[in-house]
């Protein structure tokens, strides 16, 4: 098997005033598999989600990478690397529109990391991506997500078609709203 | 690990008739036409487009995670995708195994068998494998004659939690042993 060449590649690292949002590891496989069994991502996922699904949702984190070239970063805090949550770009295929998407890990919650960490990744994918808009889809009994999205200044927009029929899409201030 | 990454990363493998390579969004479509028809019903399928997006970025973040993975395998003469082909092990599987998917138009042609016996000749040699695994959900005569004829033997049975009941066919060694 060849090695890889040691071409220069400049991962994108996106610092807050408290946090770092960088491309997921295999070291941060643990807390976000942890989140699959917890009742936590039962607004993402069917609930009764297995260790199993956990780490393939983790592959797929980390393929939406590769062939994208941007995708969810791992967010922590500037001096502890472990994982908190997993914020930014998202954009599977056959996707309505292009998402800034959160997840905090259990104990992380309440303290405005998820909000932080969207705005800052919301930033980064209109300067670095070029996007001209996004949106975040968010099951209409997730409040604490809904409290997210407003307070990244996004706003129902009820003409846009979500993944699911039942999701409430936010739409985010655009690139000009900065 | 970035896309050009894993194209330096990923071994090109030839066969007589075909080609194992890196995966990428060009193989988004045959995979989606295989995974949508009744063929797939073996390996978690039929899948809308979102799932099979979603098998493609698996796919790939296994190779960014285990270091190794399927190939994206093509038809010499034609350029073509066949199938979808290679050392998989995910987090939570049985044992390393050679998994095969054809995609639809490329049956009782042999190339699941040539592609699979090149793969295992790769995981022995290059990944250092010892033993290798098949498995073949009950009523896959297709995919059960494969494995036949690449000499592997039925081992025991096998739950997977979406595809079911399962053989798990056992490969010879390196040295031809069992």
């Amino acid at each position: 098997m060849s090695a890889p060449m040691a071409s220069p590649v400049i991962e994108p690292v996106i610092q807050t005033e408290r946090l770092i949002l960088r491309r997921p590891a295999e070291r941060d496989a643990e807390p976000y598999v942890a989140v699959f069994t917890s009742g936590r991502a039962d607004f993402m996922v069917a609930p009764g989600a297995s260790v199993r699904d956990g780490w393939r949702y983790f592959y797929t984190e980390l393929g939406h990478w590769d062939i994208r070239g941007y995708g969810m970063f791992t967010v922590t805090l500037k001096e502890d690397d472990s994982a908190l949550g997993m914020v930014g770009p998202w954009f599977p295929h056959t996707w309505p529109e292009r998402e800034i998407g959160w997840m905090l890990y259990a104990g992380h919650e309440g303290q405005g990391y998820a909000t932080e960490a969207g705005i800052a990744s919301r930033d980064w994918a209109y300067r670095a991506l070029g996007w001209r808009t996004a949106v975040s889809y968010i099951n209409p009994e997730n409040t604490a997500s809904i409290r997210v999205a407003e307070r990244c200044g996004a706003t129902l927009d009820p003409t846009a078609k979500g993944c699911d029929p039942d999701d409430l899409v936010y739409r985010h201030p655009g690139p000009e709203g900065h | 690990m970035t896309l050009s990454e894993m194209a330096q990363t990923v071994p090109t493998l030839e066969t007589e008739r075909l080609t194992l390579g890196p995966l990428s969004q060009d193989h988004f479509q045959p995979m989606a036409d295989f995974y949508a028809s009744e063929r797939a019903q073996f390996v978690g399928g039929p899948m809308d487009p979102e799932q099979t997006w979603r098998t493609l970025a698996l796919e790939i973040g296994h190779w960014a995670l285990r270091g190794y993975g399927r190939f994206a395998v093509t038809e010499k003469a034609s350029g073509r995708m066949v199938g979808v082909i290679g050392p998989w092990n995910p987090h939570g599987w049985p044992e390393p195994e050679i998994g095969w998917d054809l995609m639809n138009g490329f049956e009782g042609k042999g190339y699941a068998t040539e592609a699979a016996r090149a793969a295992l000749d790769h995981a022995y040699r290059d990944l250092g494998w010892t033993t290798a695994i098949s498995l073949v959900a009950k009523g896959n005569e297709g995919s059960r004659r494969v494995a036949e004829r690449l000499g592997a033997r039925f081992d025991r049975e096998f739950t997977h939690v979406r595809f079911g009941l399962m053989d798990v066919m056992r490969h010879a060694g390196p040295g031809g042993s069992a």
